[in-house]
């Protein structure tokens, strides 16, 4: 299904991936289990036999999510809810979600009493990350969602099988690290939306069919580093709806460092292998970069922009804002004004999920890099 | 010997001199540590350190209407119109220095404890970095409806509690006394069981306490549990409106007390006492809410204090799932006879309106019992569409007035 897909193809499996899903469940007869955003422990559920699907949201119009959260809930969770409540609820035995804020934490329960005949399981993760407590928290967590699992499915998973799964997921990653790096010094090999449509993907459909994609797409890049191509870091949680890369491709934008959960973040969570796997799941917990509703150190957001800014000589910041996200609406005003402190010039992107126009994201966008290029910021 | 004084002449006695303390406490050798309403307090309180709540500052600020004011000031800093009210009057007040009362101390560390919301836990970040002061955030994953996940919460939260106690410790540079933590506990034991008594009064008929009084009530709990004076003025509340209860006095007398209501959320600090008129000219009283009862703390002083503490902060409505919170509000339909309910959709509180619309599902279902429901802001008036909301509660009244008549 996804072994031998092109770029073009990946671009469109990303867009709407639960047509092929809901035939690949078909042919093999297993069974998804779907997740929010952000650090469920994927390779667990993989470990179980279970096909892990990262919930990203849909662009399709809302019709029931806004019935149980309002029009001020973050649009991801309304898009998430709306796509299992309207759209792709079939596809899914469980749930496993995770809360990481005060949004997260109601929509477990609101989904978890929505579908009364399905398996729904909260992960916890814990919202602070600097003190030992929170390891120990992870660990708890891990062990808690595995034994729920077993019990749900009947299923008890070895070492083994947890190991086969972290080297599947890891394989996964470093894989799209290296395409990551071809793209950077080669903007023209392929587009910011062809590249990150398989950051999205890698999180969605069987890692080992979709690896053996990304090695021959991998294998056919060619060096071509293109002419006019500014370098820029994204920042922010996610990048929705997908045009937004056709927007950085148009002005000749190349993404050379993110912080991105579809995106650099995910690639950071390569998991050790010479270790007690869930003790190394666990490490990968605290391994992975700033991530605004459980970090707890004030100046970490801050430190990791700077540092990748400098790191990959990039000539601007771009931050996605989704709209109503709480936790980006409190950090924003002081790293705006650090950033621009250090003479960085960053300009931010205000994005809905179900956005349908892009008008004013485009001229706004236009209107910063024309200012950048004329040297006037 | 002098006059015993009334509730309300002890808690404003009890108010100005915790005031006064905390505006003196670095002359006093004493740490300021700004906290969560919902937080374990009398870990502060045992180690000397004085907490201070910008949430009440805050909703001095707001129940004055000076909401729209002070959000739009913070606007102007770039923050959006859509976050908790409390925060945004919070920051404007730090940049302007606005405020109906005298002001509250500067910080020299934060407590944000996310059994509330996760909201006070951003605000305080934001605080911290202003004067790069240290954060200690209190993390209370979801009490979700499972034994032994429960259990293992329990155990992180006592991990942090130390974890707490030895920041304290290196700040403070001074070591905590577990024996002076046992005695603060058994004052916020007892002042606890004296607050419930006194919200539980609201099941006589008449009632003799509204929310109103209890949004008053609730302030001591608030700020000063874990102490003497906490239980004198409880004790005090408690006799003070029993008497009225020997007496008959209800908020409405017997024969209007037509409408008993449950309020859902956090109450419209500017319009309280309009409510409170408004609501009344109908024969309604709103009893009570899961809101007032966050303080109703149940310490069980056999066990270890940290373990007790624990299971007490994490088990708070704000922290519980929507089927346990469901649980809570049919316990206190049941207890205080209710027969109306109010569903405030809070703009400014995502961490308890976000449950609000399954919440009121579930509890009407559960009740037989219409709810009325409403949105607004607690305290940003911008939010506020006066003739909206009277005519919402004019038509849910008649709408309640057609059903008892048809059940009569």
């Amino acid at each position: 299904m996804w072994d031998n897909l092109s770029l073009k193809e990946v671009v469109d499996y990303a867009k709407d991936p639960y047509p092929s899903i809901r035939q690949w469940i078909k042919d093999t007869g297993k069974r998804a289990v779907g997740s929010t955003f952000a650090d469920v422990p994927e390779e667990v559920i993989y470990a179980f036999g279970f096909l892990p699907v990262t919930l990203m949201g849909t662009n399709k119009p809302l019709k029931k999510a806004p019935s149980h959260l309002p029009d001020n809930a973050c649009s991801l969770a309304r898009s998430n809810l709306e796509l299992v409540l309207s759209y792709e609820g079939d596809l899914f035995d469980g749930y496993v979600l995770p809360q990481v804020c005060d949004t997260t934490q109601h929509l477990s329960d609101i989904w978890r009493i929505n579908f009364p005949d399905k398996y729904v399981e909260s992960y916890l993760a814990p919202r602070q990350a600097d003190r030992p407590s929170a390891r120990y928290w992870v660990k708890e967590e891990i062990e808690r969602v595995m034994a729920s699992l077993t019990k749900w499915s009947g299923k008890k998973i070895t070492d083994a099988d947890l190991n086969e799964a972290i080297k599947v997921h890891n394989e996964n990653k470093a894989l799209l690290k290296e395409i990551y790096e071809i793209k950077k010094k080669n903007p023209a090999a392929l587009t910011n939306k062809e590249f990150f449509a398989m950051m999205k993907l890698s999180q969605q459909v069987d890692k080992v069919e979709f690896n053996k994609s990304l090695n021959k797409i991998k294998g056919s890049l060619k060096a071509e580093n293109g002419k006019g191509y500014t370098d820029v870091v994204l920042v922010g949680i996610t990048c929705d709806p997908p045009e937004i890369y056709d927007l950085f491709d148009e002005i000749k934008l190349n993404i050379v460092g993110d912080t991105l959960l579809v995106g650099t973040r995910y690639i950071q969570g390569v998991v050790s292998v010479n270790a007690n796997p869930v003790d190394a799941l666990t490490e990968r917990h605290f391994k992975r970069g700033f991530f605004t509703p459980i970090h707890d150190n004030v100046y970490k957001n801050f430190e990791e922009v700077k540092a990748l800014y400098k790191e990959t000589n990039a000539k601007a910041i771009i931050y996605v804002h989704i709209e109503f996200c709480e936790s980006q609406e409190y950090d924003l005003p002081d790293l705006k004004a650090m950033i621009r402190a250090e003479g960085i010039p960053m300009h931010t992107l205000d994005t809905e999920y179900q956005t349908l126009s892009l008008s004013h994201v485009r001229t706004r966008l236009q209107a910063f890099f024309e200012s950048l290029k004329g040297g006037t910021l | 010997m002098s006059e015993k004084l009334t509730s309300k002449q002890l808690s404003k006695k009890i108010t100005d001199e915790y005031m006064d303390e905390a505006f003196h406490a670095h002359e006093l050798g004493k740490l300021i540590g700004y906290s969560t309403a919902i937080s374990p307090v009398e870990i502060f309180v045992a180690h000397d350190v004085i907490p201070i709540y910008p949430e009440n500052h805050a909703v001095a600020n707001l129940t004055a209407k000076k909401g729209a004011e002070l959000c739009s000031i913070t606007e102007n800093m770039g923050y959006t119109s859509h976050l908790c009210a409390y925060a945004r009057s919070d920051l404007a007040y730090r940049k302007s220095g606005i405020t109906v009362t005298k002001g509250i101390p500067e910080p020299d560390f934060f407590l944000a404890c996310n059994a509330q919301c996760f909201t006070l836990t951003k605000w305080f970040q934001v605080l911290a970095r202003k004067g790069n002061l240290p954060v200690f955030v209190f993390d209370t994953p979801e009490y979700i409806m499972d034994k032994k996940a429960r259990e293992e919460i329990v155990k992180y939260c006592v991990l942090q509690l130390k974890e707490l106690i030895s920041f304290l410790e290196e700040i403070t540079k001074k070591k905590f006394d577990y024996d002076r933590l046992k005695e603060v506990m058994k004052y916020s034991a007892q002042s606890s069981i004296l607050y419930k008594k006194f919200l539980d009064m609201a099941q006589y008929k008449p009632s003799p306490i509204s929310i109103f009084d209890e949004l008053i009530g609730m302030a001591i709990a608030v700020y000063r549990r874990g102490t003497q004076e906490c239980v004198d003025y409880y004790q005090t509340l408690c006799d003070e409106i029993q008497a009225k209860v020997d007496q008959g006095i209800g908020v409405l007398p017997k024969e209007k007390e037509k409408y008993r209501l449950y309020w859902e959320n956090l109450p419209v600090w500017f319009k309280f006492s309009d409510h409170a008129k408004l609501l009344g000219s109908y024969g309604g009283v709103i009893l009570t809410s899961l809101y007032v009862h966050a303080w109703s703390f149940e310490f069980d002083l056999d066990k270890d204090p940290l373990v007790t503490l624990a299971e007490n902060y994490v088990s708070r409505f704000s922290n519980s799932t929507i089927e346990d919170r469901v649980d809570m509000a049919m316990d206190l339909f049941k207890r205080y006879s209710m027969n109306s309910m109010i569903m405030f959709m809070n703009r400014s509180c995502k961490a308890v309106s976000f449950a609000v619309p399954t919440l009121k599902d579930i509890l009407t279902k559960k009740t037989g019992i219409p709810a009325l429901v409403f949105e607004s802001d607690m305290g940003d008036q911008r939010f506020y569409a006066e003739s909206q909301v009277r005519t919402r509660i004019e038509a849910y009244f008649e709408t309640l007035d057609a059903l008892q008549a048809k059940t009569a």
